[in-house]
C-alpha cells in the first residue's frame, strides 16, 4: 500500500507529460500551411457564392426589363394598326 | 499527504480531459483532405454557374439593346404614318402634359373656386380642342389622353352647372330687371351683351327673352365666351327684331 502511494506521483507525472505532448501538436493532423489552404478555398467559395447571388439578381432585373420592352414593342405595333385604321376612315 | 494525492489526481484529470478534447477539435489529415475535396468541388460548380449566368446576362443585354432599336424603329414608323416625327411627338406630348396639369389643378378646386375661375376651364377646353386638331391626335397614346382630358372638362362643366348662381327676378318698377339689365350687373356678367347666355341657360322657363316674370329664379351659367348655340340664338333674336 505504501509502495502504491509512492508510485502515484510518478504515474501522475507521466500522465501530465503525455497531456502536454498531445496538446502541443505532436499529432498527425494538417499543418498550418494546409489549414491556410483550406481556409483560402472556403473564402474563394464564399466570394463566388456572393458573386452568383448578385448575378442572379441582375439577371432577374434584365429579364423584367426585356419583358417590358417586348410589351412596348407589341403596343407600338398595335398602335400602328389602330392609326392605319383611323387614317383609312 | 492525503491532500497532496488528491491535488495530483485533479491535476492529472484536468490534463487528460484537456488532451482528449484537443484531439477532438483538431482535424485529422483524412478529414482535411475530405474538406479540401468538398470545397474544391463546390467552388468549381459555383464558378461554372457564375460563368454561365454571366453569359446569360450578356445575352439578355444584347437582346435588350436590339429591342430598343426595334422600338425606336416602330415608333418612327408610327409617327411617319401621320406625317410627323419623334421631335414633334415629344413637343406634343409635353403640351398635353401641360394641359393635364392645368386640368388637375382645376379639378382640385372647390365648386365656388372653380366658378370664380371658370374662364380657365373655357381656355382649357379651347386648348384641348386645338390639340385635338393636331395630326398626332390619332395616335392612341395621345388620343386616350385627350379623351381623359375631355372627361375632366365635362366633369368640371357639371360642377359649374351644379353650383351655378341663381338670380331671382325683381320688379320692373323697382329693379328694372330684364335679361339685358341682369346681364349688365357687376355680380352677373358685367356685360349686357351676354344676356343670351341667361336666356339659353333657362330655355325651360324663358320662351320669349323679352318676357320674364317677377320672382322667377334664373340660373346664371358660368361666365365666358358665348357658345355657338348662344350666338345663334342671339342672332335669330336680333334678326327677328330687325324684321319687325
Amino acid at each position: 500500500m505504501r509502495k502504491a502511494h509512492r508510485a502515484l506521483p510518478l504515474l501522475l507525472a507521466v500522465l501530465f507529460a503525455s497531456g502536454i505532448i498531445t496538446m502541443s501538436g505532436c499529432s498527425s493532423g494538417p499543418d498550418e500551411e494546409e489549414m491556410t489552404q483550406l481556409n483560402n478555398l472556403k473564402e474563394e467559395y464564399a466570394a463566388l457564392q456572393k458573386e452568383q447571388a448578385a448575378l442572379s439578381q441582375e439577371k432577374g432585373a434584365l429579364e423584367k426589363q426585356l419583358a417590358e420592352k417586348e410589351a412596348m414593342l407589341k403596343k407600338c405595333n398595335d398602335d400602328q394598326a389602330v392609326v392605319r385604321q383611323r387614317i383609312g376612315q | 499527504m492525503k491532500c497532496k494525492s488528491v491535488l495530483y489526481t485533479i491535476l492529472a484529470l484536468v490534463f487528460v480531459v484537456g488532451s482528449v478534447s484537443a484531439q477532438e477539435e483538431e482535424m485529422s489529415a483524412e478529414e482535411w483532405q475530405a474538406e479540401m475535396n468538398r470545397y474544391t468541388q463546390m467552388r468549381d460548380e459555383t464558378s461554372a454557374t457564375v460563368n454561365a449566368t454571366k453569359a446569360q446576362n450578356d445575352s439578355l443585354k444584347a437582346q435588350s439593346m436590339a429591342m430598343d432599336e426595334n422600338i425606336k424603329k416602330c415608333q418612327d414608323e408610327l409617327y411617319a404614318l401621320v406625317g410627323s416625327n419623334a421631335t414633334e411627338a415629344a413637343a406634343y406630348r409635353a403640351e398635353i402634359g401641360e394641359a393635364e396639369a392645368r386640368a388637375d389643378g382645376l379639378m382640385r378646386l372647390s365648386d365656388a373656386d372653380l366658378m370664380a375661375r371658370s374662364a380657365e376651364v373655357d381656355a382649357l377646353e379651347a386648348d384641348v380642342k386645338t390639340l385635338e386638331g393636331n395630326k398626332l391626335s390619332v395616335i392612341p397614346e395621345f388620343h386616350d389622353r385627350l379623351a381623359a382630358l375631355n372627361e375632366k372638362i365635362a366633369s368640371m362643366r357639371n360642377s359649374l352647372g351644379g353650383s351655378a348662381k341663381v338670380y331671382t327676378v325683381g320688379t320692373w318698377s323697382r329693379d328694372r330687371d330684364c335679361l339685358w339689365n341682369i346681364s349688365k350687373k357687376k355680380d352677373i356678367y358685367d356685360n349686357a351683351w351676354m344676356w343670351p347666355k341667361i336666356w339659353q341657360g333657362n330655355r325651360d322657363q324663358i320662351k320669349d327673352p323679352d318676357v320674364i316674370h317677377t320672382g322667377q329664379k334664373l340660373k346664371i351659367p358660368a361666365a365666358g365666351p358665348m357658345t355657338s348655340e348662344e350666338k345663334s340664338a342671339a342672332n335669330s333674336y336680333y334678326s327677328r327684331k330687325g324684321g319687325n
